[in-house]
């Protein structure tokens, strides 16, 4: 802070805070409560609700000579104004002097609050909030004990009406603080909701269609300080005061954010975002917070099966293990160890990774290691990852964030309502990508690459903003989008590249990554690439070498020292054969394959005929997949909630969580089946838990050595300090008044291993810029004349085995649909609605046509992972868009 | 005292509605004189030094709001509110439709005199029949080289946007107006910052009632020194009175402010029917009832009505006869503000909601006991805790008519309910 902090006292408490900082803020890091109603801390000022009034005195100042007034005894004399002050639209300035606890403060308070009551109903017993409410315990601390008001006269309102699918609005109990409609406006960039009428009659609206449009909605109840917003989900379920929170991170995207499961009866009732600064702040993705019932999903795998007599029959673990291990013993035997391969899904946490590559490697030795999607595949990350103590609140004026090949909002939602912010603090945002997303309308520039000529767009924009990087002129009209792009690049005092799957499957990361090193952009906080996969832990994977030619630490396998330091740990030597890929694999490249937390078959990236002439199929998994239908063996593992682990998230931050409920059934984590199946074939493996593999993990893969449990556990200054055990209830950590339900972090904020100065031997050169860059667009492959070409695209709300659970989210997820341009459609002579047949290389599908306007010409975008008769991934043969032909459906 | 008529000048020359009569009585040359000779800044002085004050009710010195303009690039606009929604007012619909001229006239003024290219004449939802004449007027003016662009080819545009409100008395609150102008719903807005620095669009913004405006052709023609030797010092000029009640006459009157109230009363043909005067609502619903006793001697000017504890305003005066309720009154005006109030704030959104609802149990014989008393909490919870001052003024007639006619409770109180013995027939 460049300004000077300002000094002031509250009640006799001097402090100093920075300049522009609110009274009701200031009086909270003091330790004093103002208390509020309007007011969050995360939104901006705005004085409605007047509960925040205090005595505020300045310092009196002659009129004559502008000099301090100073009493008899030398000290400045203070005025206090006439009238009481609002804490929250005040700004502390010097000398200020603020009386919290006087006689007027004191009965301006019950004033409020008596006014507030009167058309409150009082119906606290069947409150949803109750327990955990603003107004009730503000009420109890500030309020008068009796109302005047008479019951009858009160305003009615028709008792609840859903506000949007997940949350349900109580009108009558509302105090129209207009937390919610800020929060949408401000942070989360869905400026949805709105007021409608005035005076008493002033109610909450949602303007959207569908309503409450936004995947943040769930937090406008953390925020609400009444219950008049609740979820869909929590709605009578239990009560606050009934529940034990858990601390847990969230399964669903690469985000990580902290969040708490809210047990009862060994049921996860609800999930609370946890306070993590540097993730989430205090908000979930409605995803998250929705979407947490596949733990306790009626179709979970509760028992190992085993094939036989050609079909899956439940076995005990003894019989799954023998067959595992007496499996792989003979293909290896037969095939030797190459012939045997393995293949994780990247939401798995790094302890599970990391046995899963050590049991392939050191005790079946193979190299065949790979992990599904798989966006890190090498060590790009290592070298110019984003800076360790990135914080998203210090992005704004002068940052400028590339966004390429990422649909933010789908892909990683936390991350679109940091962008929306750090816009609104000055930061510039630069989207490249080849489809609309709601980005755009937030960026300083859009560029657009046609599917197939990714490479070179990309390309041409790194030649022209890499220093003395040559004029480039687009070759198309782009509406000096690519000057504004490189202007915002070339005056960034920092700059971040956010990528997703799609630009890395175009091949684009090299590019980004000679980008962001040439401009020297790395190294530091706020600078350098963030790889933003889909699945919790998808940097974890690569970090934990879950691939055919990196070791753990992306060590590259054919280093001797990384395999010497690794061998003399391990049951066995690291192989020196290079391994294969998941395709090759897949492809029939191994004759055993063990499967892990991944989907391929369901995921259109395999064939189920191919599966089904493998020697030996092993599944570990939670749900009965596709995959797993097709195998051997299928052995029941755990999900997050149901163990203990790690996972390290898009900004490298390794984040604990722990077992939150029991599990239902006999799945063990897979870490611990790994260990068995191990021991099955005469290995003794050293873990009895996840936190041993997590010691193995700190001692020998780089990078994570300076990982220890207490820097994992440890809490942000500004939070509360005394050491609690993990299991220790959350429900007290909580300060409901001034930030809402969120829980406050007490189980650690994670920790970020470093990338530029860690002192690891291995670390390459940056990366150069890549030798052919084009400065000119090549001409687009063209389709065949009535051709389109079938993309797929991620959605949010899919039918992913994790969602398919989660009931309340299902009228969110649409049915299969592909969306084309208005000319498009009208080329084809087909209309929005109009049920489609979709005809492509890998088969055909049926689906809704949506007529979209902003889709590319020539494109049809399909979204993934919904209820297709045949997955879009099939449809384009595992390529990243094939040409397709589109018909009206029923012809 | 004889009427004075700087605003309502069509009383004297008749119609100066049509462009054509407005031209014939001098119109628009001291637009024209502004423009083609006159800096901006030296606008502002003149006004500045006639001591011209805000007609819309907070008398505020227009020269000095004016100043506030910062001389920052970019557009900058003038807003002319023509809400007028208190009750008892009806000063700018005379104006609006009778001398709609002056008013455009003295708007533009005054962007000229900040530098700005857009007027915006915000009216009051309701007015229908003024709304089509002002832009009459508007289109007229433009037609004939008097607004537009390049005026009198010295390169100054301005332009006048005639603009509809939704019905809402907030939104003659400026930076409500200013909201509801810009789509938003009509709510107050945070003060600081004003509009002046940060107004419509977030950009700098004089707000100036329609009265206000109608008073700036004549200061330029004549100078400060002619309009100060009207009214009184602190109080310069004349100001159109709104007469209403229990009057023979009621209407609007225009007079040097600082009139005695018994010369205006006189005009307006003394309390009808020839009963004796109770009180008087100096500034339509918005501001402490003033005694008989009290108000003959009053001088009808800003700092003489405050110190009498109660407030000029907009000077829409309701005249109340002897046979009235001053408990009904309160009633109605507390009925008035709990339909109005914006629901931003709780204070007021709850404390007038209350007030209404305790209220109407006196009003309909169904007090409960202590009920007076209530008032008097609510009010005292009200005071000084709300956004903006329509909640602070909702307490005005409440408050005045329980300490200075608290016996016109006692038979409500006790249940008797009813409406005043003598309201209109």
């Amino acid at each position: 802070m460049s300004e000077e902090r300002v000094t002031l006292t509250i009640d006799g408490i001097v402090l100093q805070v920075d300049p522009g900082t609110n009274l009701v803020d200031a009086a909270h890091e003091a330790g004093i409560e103002i208390p509020i109603f309007c007011h969050h801390p995360y939104l901006e000022p705005v004085g409605m609700c007047r509960m925040c009034l205090v005595e505020v005195g300045l310092p009196a100042v002659d009129p004559a000579t502008g000099a301090a007034e100073q009493g008899p005894d030398g000290a400045p004399v203070v005025r206090f104004g006439p009238k009481l002050v609002a804490g929250c639209t005040a700004l502390a300035c010097e000398g200020m002097v603020v009386r919290t606890g006087t006689p007027a403060v004191s009965a301006q308070r019950r004033a409020v609050l008596e006014f507030l009551l009167t058309s409150h109903p009082l119906d606290c017993p069947v409150c949803d909030k109750g327990g955990e409410c603003p107004l009730q315990n503000l009420t109890m601390r500030y309020g008068p004990g009796t109302s005047r008001f008479v019951w009858a006269e009160k305003y009615r309102f028709p008792k609840p009406v859903p506000i949007g699918p997940l949350v349900v609005l109580d009108r009558e109990r509302c105090v129209l603080c207009a937390r919610c409609v800020r929060f949408q406006e401000e942070l989360a960039g869905d400026p949805v909701l709105g007021f409608e009428s005035r005076a008493r009659g002033m109610e909450i609206v949602s303007y959207s269609d569908p309503p409450f449009r936004s995947v943040f909605s769930g937090n406008t109840t953390d925020i609400c300080p009444v219950g008049a917003l609740t979820t869909v989900d929590f709605r009578f379920q239990a009560r606050p005061w009934e529940v034990v929170a858990v601390p847990g991170v969230c399964v669903h995207c690469a985000v990580g954010c902290n969040l708490a499961y809210d047990i009862r009866h060994g049921r996860v009732e609800r999930v609370m975002p946890r306070r993590n600064d540097e993730v989430n702040e205090i908000w979930l993705c409605d995803k998250g917070r929705f979407g947490h019932h596949f733990a306790s999903a009626p179709d979970r795998l509760r028992s190992p099966l085993v094939r036989r007599e050609g079909r899956l029959v439940e076995a005990t673990w003894d019989e799954a293990l023998a067959a595992v291990a007496d499996g792989l013993a003979a293909v290896r035997n037969a095939h030797g160890a190459a012939a045997v391969g393995g293949i994780a899904g990247d939401h798995l946490p790094n302890e599970d990774l990391y046995v899963f590559g050590r049991f392939l490697r050191a005790v079946v030795g193979t190299n065949n290691v790979d992990h599904l999607p798989g966006l890190c595949r090498d060590d790009t990350v290592l070298r110019a990852g984003v800076g360790a103590g990135t914080r998203w609140a210090d992005v704004g004026s002068g940052t400028t964030v590339l966004v390429v090949g990422l649909d933010v909002e789908e892909e990683a939602p936390l991350l679109f309502l940091h962008l929306h912010r750090a816009r609104r603090r000055g930061a510039r945002l630069v989207v490249l990508s080849g489809r609309p997303s709601k980005l755009d309308g937030l960026a300083a520039a859009v560029l657009r690459y046609r599917y197939g000529e990714e490479e070179a767009v990309a390309a041409t924009l790194v030649a022209a903003a890499l220093p003395g990087g040559r004029e480039v002129r687009a070759r198309r009209a782009d509406g000096g989008a690519l000057s504004a792009a490189v202007a915002a690049i070339g005056e960034a005092r920092d700059l971040m590249v956010l990528f997703g799957h799609e630009a890395q499957r175009a091949g684009l990361v090299p590019a980004l990554a000679a980008l962001v090193a040439g401009t020297g952009h790395v190294g530091r906080p706020n600078n350098g690439l963030v790889a933003v996969g889909r699945h919790a832990n998808a940097q974890g994977a690569a970090d934990m070498g879950v691939l055919p030619d990196w070791l753990p630490g992306t060590v590259p396998f054919t280093d001797q020292e990384g395999c010497r330091r690794l061998a003399a740990a391990w049951p066995g030597p690291v192989p020196t054969a290079r391994g294969l890929e998941a395709a090759a694999m897949l492809a029939g490249g191994v004759r055993a394959l063990m499967v892990a937390g991944t989907d391929p078959v369901g995921a259109g990236s395999a064939v189920a005929d191919t599966l089904m002439g493998l020697d030996l199929l092993v599944v570990q998994e939670l749900f009965l997949t596709a995959t797993a239908r097709q195998a051997h063996v299928v052995l029941p593992a755990l999900s997050a909630p149901e163990r203990d682990g790690t996972f390290t998230n898009c900004m490298r931050r390794v984040q604990r969580f722990s077992a939150a409920v029991r599990p239902d059934g006999l799945g063990r984590p897979d870490w611990q089946i790994l260990r068995d199946v191990a021991v099955r074939m005469g290995v003794s493996e050293p873990y009895a838990s996840a936190g041993d593999v997590l010691q193995e993990i700190t001692r020998l893969v780089p990078g994570y050595s300076g990982l220890a449990p207490a820097a994992l556990g440890a809490v942000p200054p500004d939070q509360p300090q005394d050491i609690v055990l993990p299991f220790a209830p959350l429900t007290a950590a909580r300060d409901v008044e001034y930030l809402g339900t969120a829980y406050e972090n007490r189980f650690g904020a994670g920790w970020v291993w470093p990338v530029a100065d860690g002192g690891d031997t291995h670390r390459g050169p940056p990366p150069a810029p890549p030798a052919v860059m084009a400065d000119l667009t090549p001409e687009p492959a063209t389709p065949p004349a009535d051709a389109m070409l079938l993309v797929p695209v991620p959605l949010l709300y899919d039918r992913g085995t994790m969602l398919e659970a989660s009931l309340v989210l299902r009228p969110l997820v649409p049915r299969p649909y592909v969306a084309v341009c208005p000319s498009d459609a009208q080329r084809l002579g087909l209309v929005h609605g109009t049920a489609v047949c979709v005809r492509a290389p890998g088969g055909s599908a049926r689906a809704l046509l949506r007529v979209v306007e902003g889709v590319p010409p020539g494109c049809a975008l399909a979204p993934d992972g919904l209820a297709w008769t045949t997955p879009v991934v099939t449809l384009v043969q595992g390529r990243r868009y094939a040409p397709v032909s589109i018909e009206a459906a029923g012809a | 005292m004889p009427e004075r008529f700087v605003v309502l000048r069509h009383r004297e020359l008749g119609d100066l509605s049509s462009l054509r009569a407005y031209r014939a009585a001098g119109g628009y040359e001291q637009l024209q004189r502004a423009v083609s000779t006159m800096k901006p800044a030296e606008v502002t002085a003149v006004v500045r030094a006639s001591g011209l004050r805000g007609r819309g009710g907070a008398g505020f010195p227009t020269g000095a709001k004016w100043a506030f303009v910062p001389d920052d690039a970019g557009p900058r606009y003038v807003v002319v509110n023509n809400d007028e929604s208190e009750p008892g007012t009806f000063k700018d619909h005379e104006i609006t439709l009778a001398n709609p001229h002056q008013m455009l006239e003295g708007a533009a003024l005054a962007a000229y005199a900040v530098g700005a290219e857009t007027v915006y004449v915000y009216c009051r939802g309701e007015f229908w029949h003024e709304m089509a004449r002002l832009q009459r007027a508007v289109d007229d003016a433009r037609r004939a080289g008097l607004l537009g662009a390049d005026l009198w080819g010295r390169g100054v545009r301005i332009d006048v946007h005639v603009v509809a409100g939704a019905g809402a008395y907030i939104c003659g609150e400026e930076t409500a107006l200013l909201s509801s102008l810009e789509g938003d719903l009509g709510q107050p807005r945070l003060k600081p910052p004003f509009p002046t620095v940060t107004g419509l669009f977030g950009r700098p913004t004089v707000v100036n009632n329609v009265e206000t405006l109608a008073n700036v052709p004549p200061i330029v023609a004549h100078g400060a020194d002619w309009y100060r030797s009207l009214g009184t010092s602190g109080s310069p000029g004349t100001k159109v009175f709104s007469v209403s009640g229990h009057v023979e006459r009621p209407g609007n009157y225009e007079l040097p402010l600082g009139v005695p109230f018994r010369e205006l009363l006189e005009l307006a043909g003394g309390v009808w029917r020839g009963r004796a005067l109770k009180a008087v609502l100096p500034s339509g619903a918005s501001a402490p009832a003033i005694p008989a006793a009290a108000v003959m001697d009053l001088r009808l000017d800003w700092e003489s009505v405050a110190e009498r504890g109660s407030l000029l305003g907009s000077a829409s005066l309701i005249v109340l006869d002897e046979t009235v309720n001053m408990a009904w009154v309160a009633a109605m005006t507390t009925r008035f503000f709990e339909h109005e109030s914006c629901g931003k704030c709780s204070p007021c959104r709850e404390g007038t909601f209350w007030l209404d609802a305790v209220y109407r149990r006196l009003i309909g014989g169904r007090a409960r006991p202590g009920d007076r008393a209530l008032l008097g909490a609510i009010i005292g919870q009200m005071d000084g805790a709300c956004f903006c001052p329509l909640g602070e003024f909702a307490q005005c007639v409440p408050r005045s008519s329980l300490a200075d006619f608290g016996q016109d409770y006692d038979a409500l109180e006790a249940g008797a309910g009813g409406r005043p013995a003598g309201g209109r027939p």
